[in-house]
């Protein structure tokens, strides 16, 4: 059909036009996007033409009791881009659906991570290649080529030049006792009770064939056992019980990989709006990339001014409220629900906080530090966005990134407005890929 | 497969009646429609056939996809309903979705009924089929007279698909080829019938080759040839006396100029070279179609406004919906007019039943006017306007036919005697098609707009401006001696006559620059919007009507496209593409232009250039405008884009380069004056 191969050309088409993924995680409308789905908006992929100016054309419209003046919103919808040349970036906009795991191989390649999810609950046990052995077992799986082996290694450990230590009784003086020394001395692995009875066997005028060892050494070479079994093969392999080994089914754990992620955000009176915004666009591209790496992605959103409580995500961003701020309060509830629900021997935990980095006095080093190093996880990281750079006392971050200087399981990222978002990311992406 | 074919027999044995009836009644109503053939489709052939434009056979190209996926999303939304689908073509294919309820595919067939008729009548589409005259009666529409759209689709997609399989040319080409013509699809001239355009061996070109050979032949170091035979004296020699500029009249159909002129530019060579056939074939197709699909274009808000008029005449006022379907007929309605924005559907439907209502009005006033005693100053206090409405109501039988079978005159012009006599034989369920017993007449007082319960009060509204036009002009003013005598000779049958007319000569522009009044736009609260630049948003700016007019035809004038004309095709003696936007106020999208410049510049392969006028703002004026709260004033100015296969420069051109692009007689700027700095 021909419209199959227009539409996978179209596909073609949109993937080259896709919104450069940094770009969109930037300054892109993220709120399209849903958990499972991102979004991506594709760039012109309408024809360029000769049209109006969009804004220079206006236009009409229909409704009741018209004022002139009214404000009639945007009438294109879609093109959210108020600055800027309107002839680059106008069309409509269509957007280019990608999952998570998509965004996050796509985070991968642009921003050169490789995070690697570790495995952690285990959720099956099930049998995997025949590749464990036992002692006992249906006779169908015996695993004879190792039995053969083993018998012989056996052979070849119990085998010996019989004939040359049957040679040694006939020297001169020597008896059983003397032969067995001198044996032993040669690493022949040969019985006390073998050379009695040989002894007993030799007629005794044979008894002093060699007048001395010299002699005998002169006239007989011990034979190796591999060259003999190569001259007469093996006649016999001795099987022994012991050697059987029986293949048996390896049992494989199936790990999950499961991950929690406890987005805390400060939404004290001094979250204003900008701030807000900054935290929402540095959170969700984070979510969207440890849900695409998981099998298994949690989240828990703590809210927190002077206390703390756990909200729904489609309220997280947008709550404000007055109050003060101590960000312990927000990790005292996140370890209480880690400890309750995502025990760190089944999950992987990251514990992501953000805000202007105000905070109580003495707070950040009496509690909150205690608690970070506290709290076991993958990665605890600050976020601190603060649009108009640094205020006086706002020293979380500054005190959080001095405090754990080069642990592998900290980060603190600093925004300031889009353009650092990027950067963010990366910054605590990166600081656990250190750790694996 | 099996099982999905005999439920679309069974649907199609379900919709013969529907579709069979659908066509007489149209032709009652007065309609000649090309005859329409209907196919069941599922849901994905409908889909399929959306994304290309209503037809089976499309070229290969992306923009399908693209359609395709945008239907399908749609559909998703939509609870995955499409419903019409009919293309201009004799016959004409209508499509009809296997999922669809039956109210839908009743609603669908009236519909498809009435763009067939405004297809084979409207002028416009006349342009691409040569049609000389539109045909008067439905069977005098010519079994071979048609545009042969699905032919000739189905040829371009063959001849684009062989060329395309062609070993020798690389498809990924001829893939951007077909995207540099689209990007021009609208640059015809569609006001004029299509030709083919037979690229013209250019003499010029000839002569010069002569002289390169000549030259050759002279042996002449590299070192002289350059200094003395330059490429400019080379030009020259072919061109006889002066620089020769063409087109002499600016000429609107672009792609028809880069068909006869236009050349390829060659990477390798690093200059202009011959288009190749296939490229010029392209080129042609394309045009071709784009001279197709223009005059539906053209007539959007008439031909959707036209079909809803006459589905909606069908399906309620004539019953053609079941009492069962009717409810779900009125959802879909709501659904499609109701669809936001500015609606060509809603516009179109309303403003031919503002045509209707105007033209019966004006008949009725006609007759009034005649009456002795009554003039323009005393019509309204003459006037008994509910004694009036109570007269031209139509008689019971005509409203209930049915129930009046026994009584009903066959000698009566409202009376399809034939009709009659079939439906007292039972030889149809009179119930259902009381229509059968009446005349063109007959239904149309049967559907006289002016009784209708939405239009009460419109004869009363009449404003004494109206009245004063139309006394103006009349000569007879005393001719009836009781308003009586005076409304039995209303022509009924005005109305709908003259709606034929006009879907017959008129296309969107000339439709509403002559229908579109101040009552219409209270009537259906219409604006104008204008930006802001204080706010910094959109603000209703006016609701006079010659505004919302204005911001209407510039929103249908030339495919609601800025006006871009080929200028000249030697500019600056050196063979540069000069394009002009005849600038009408309301400025280019310079960012679109810069890359359809880039488009041009690989079919003209020359360096290619753009006249057009910009508005500054100068960041002064800017802030005392914010400050103050009002608009700042622009500043036209003249430039030049130029795109030379690297760069694109703008460049600032004296006003007296631009002076002739800039219209002084139209000004869609709807911005009230007090909004000024």
């Amino acid at each position: 059909m021909g419209l199959r191969d227009d539409l996978e050309r179209y596909r073609e088409v949109g993937e080259q036009r896709r919104q450069d993924l940094a770009e969109f995680i930037q300054y892109g409308d993220l709120g399209r996007s849903r958990a499972d789905s991102v979004q991506i908006p594709i760039k012109i992929i309408d024809l360029p033409e000769f049209a109006y100016d969009q804004r220079d054309q206006g236009g009409v419209g229909q409704g009741e009791g018209a004022e002139e003046g009214d404000p009639v919103g945007q009438p294109e919808p879609g093109d959210g881009d108020e600055d800027g040349d309107p002839g680059e970036e106008s069309g409509d906009h269509e957007y280019y659906e990608m999952d998570p795991e998509e965004f996050a191989q796509e985070l991968d390649e642009q921003l050169g991570l490789d995070l690697d999810p570790k495995g952690k609950k285990v959720i099956e046990e099930k049998e995997g290649d025949f590749t464990d052995i036992t002692r006992t077992g249906p006779s169908s799986t015996l695993d004879f080529e190792r039995l053969f082996k083993e018998g012989l290694k056996r052979k070849m450990a119990m085998d010996f030049d019989e004939e040359y230590v049957r040679e040694a009784l006939k020297i001169d003086g020597w008896g059983p006792a003397t032969v067995y020394e001198w044996a032993r001395g040669e690493n022949i692995p040969v019985s006390r009770a073998w050379i009695e009875d040989t002894y007993a066997d030799i007629p005794s005028e044979e008894r002093a064939s060699y007048p001395d060892q010299e002699a005998f050494e002169d006239a007989v070479e011990m034979e190796s056992t591999a060259k003999r079994i190569r001259r007469e093969g093996v006649d016999q392999i001795p099987f022994r019980r012991e050697d059987e080994r029986y293949r048996y089914p390896e049992i494989v754990e199936e790990r999950e990989k499961n991950v929690v992620v406890v987005n805390i955000r400060d939404v004290s009176g001094s979250m204003r709006q900008k701030k807000r915004e900054l935290v929402e666009r540095t959170f969700t591209p984070l979510d969207w990339y440890l849900t695409g790496k998981y099998d298994n992605a949690e989240f828990v959103y703590i809210a927190h001014d002077a206390e703390a409580w756990q909200v729904e995500r489609e309220e997280f961003f947008g709550i404000r409220s007055g109050g003060g701020t101590r960000i312990s309060s927000a990790y005292e509830l996140a370890a209480q629900i880690l400890e309750e629900q995502y025990p760190w021997s089944e999950w992987n935990r990251y514990v992501f906080a953000a805000g202007d980095s105000e905070n109580s006095s003495n707070d950040t080093e009496d509690h909150v530090i205690p608690m970070m190093e506290e709290i076991p996880a993958n990665l605890h990281a600050y976020v601190e966005t603060q649009p108009s750079g640094n205020a006086i006392n706002a020293t979380h971050a500054e005190e959080v990134e001095r405090h754990f200087r080069g642990a592998d399981n900290v980060a603190v990222a600093y925004v300031t407005g889009p353009d650092d978002v990027v950067d963010a990311i990366y910054e605590i992406l990166s600081t656990e890929e250190d750790d694996s | 497969m099996i099982d999905d074919r005999i439920a679309a027999q069974r649907i199609a044995a379900e919709l013969e009646e529907p579709v069979e009836e659908a066509g007489n009644l149209a032709e009652k109503l007065g309609l000649t429609a090309y005859p329409v053939n209907y196919w069941i489709v599922d849901y994905d052939e409908m889909n399929e056939l959306i994304a290309y434009g209503g037809f089976q056979d499309r070229y290969p190209h992306w923009r399908w996809g693209m359609q395709y996926d945008r239907q399908q999303k749609q559909g998703q939304f939509l609870g995955g309903k499409a419903f019409e689908i009919v293309n201009n073509d004799n016959p004409a294919h209508a499509f009809l979705q296997e999922s669809n309820s039956m109210a839908d595919q009743k609603a669908v067939i009236t519909h498809v009924e009435a763009h067939s008729d405004f297809f084979a009548n409207n002028e416009w589409f006349g342009l691409f089929t040569d049609r000389e005259t539109a045909p008067g009666e439905r069977s005098e529409v010519h079994p071979l007279e048609g545009p042969d759209a699905a032919g000739m689709l189905a040829r371009h997609a063959e001849t684009i698909r062989e060329i395309m399989a062609d070993p020798d040319v690389d498809r990924a080409e001829v893939e951007k080829w077909i995207d540099h013509v689209l990007c021009l699809e609208d640059n015809i001239d569609q006001h004029v019938p299509y030709e083919p355009v037979e690229p013209e061996a250019e003499a010029a070109e000839l002569d010069t080759a002569d002289v390169d050979e000549q030259l050759d032949e002279l042996d002449l170091s590299e070192e002289v040839r350059r200094q003395v035979f330059d490429e400019e004296w080379i030009d020259s020699q072919g061109e006889g006396d002066g620089p020769v500029s063409f087109p002499d009249e600016p000429q609107k159909d672009v792609i028809g100029f880069l068909l006869k002129h236009g050349k390829q530019y060659d990477d390798d060579a690093e200059k202009a070279v011959e288009m190749t056939d296939w490229q010029r074939e392209i080129l042609e197709i394309l045009r071709r179609e784009a001279y197709y699909f223009a005059p539906q274009k053209m007539t959007k808000v008439m031909n959707e406004g036209w079909a809803s008029y006459w589905e909606s005449v069908m399906m309620v006022d004539e019953g053609f919906a079941g009492d069962d379907e009717f409810v779900t007929y009125a959802d879909h309605m709501s659904r499609v007019l109701g669809s936001g924005g500015l609606n060509p559907y809603k516009l179109g439907l309303e403003l031919w039943q503002y045509i209707e209502n105007s033209e019966n009005r004006r008949e009725v006033v006609e007759r009034l006017l005649r009456v002795e005693g009554i003039a323009w100053r005393n019509f309204h206090e003459t006037v008994d306007f509910e004694a009036i409405q109570a007269t031209l109501e139509p008689p019971a039988w005509l409203v209930d036919v049915p129930g009046h079978l026994d009584d009903i005159d066959p000698e009566d012009p409202r009376v399809d005697a034939d009709g009659l006599a079939a439906a007292r034989d039972g030889e149809f369920d009179v119930e259902a098609y009381p229509w059968k017993v009446l005349t063109y007449e007959g239904l149309c007082e049967r559907h006289y707009s002016l009784v209708r319960p939405q239009n009460r009060g419109f004869l009363a509204r009449v404003s004494p401006e109206e009245l004063e036009r139309v006394s103006r002009y009349m000569f007879d003013d005393e001719r009836y001696d009781s308003v009586d005598a005076a409304l039995a000779d209303v022509e009924y049958t005005r109305g709908w006559d003259r709606m034929r007319e006009i879907r017959q000569s008129h296309n969107d522009v000339t439709f509403i620059d002559a229908f579109l009044t101040q009552e219409f736009v209270d009537d259906n609260d219409y604006f104008t919007y204008e930006y802001a630049h204080k706010s910094g948003d959109y603000r209703v700016s006016s609701t006079d009507y010659e505004d919302v007019k204005k911001k209407l035809m510039l929103q249908f004038t030339n495919f609601g496209k800025p006006t871009v004309v080929v200028e000249d095709g030697n500019f600056d003696n050196a063979g540069e593409l000069l394009l002009a936007h005849q600038y009408n106020g309301v400025a280019l999208d310079i960012g679109q232009a810069k890359e359809t410049l880039k488009r041009v510049f690989e079919l003209w392969g020359r360096p290619v250039n753009l006249l057009t006028i910009v508005k500054e703002y100068d960041e002064h004026d800017l802030e005392v405008a914010r400050r103050r709260d009002r608009e700042p004033e622009a500043t036209e100015v003249g430039k030049r884009i130029r795109y030379d296969g690297e760069a694109v420069t703008i460049t600032d051109v004296p006003w007296e380069a631009v002076e002739h692009l800039a219209a002084t007689d139209v000004d869609y700027d709807t911005t009230p004056e007090e909004w000024l700095a």
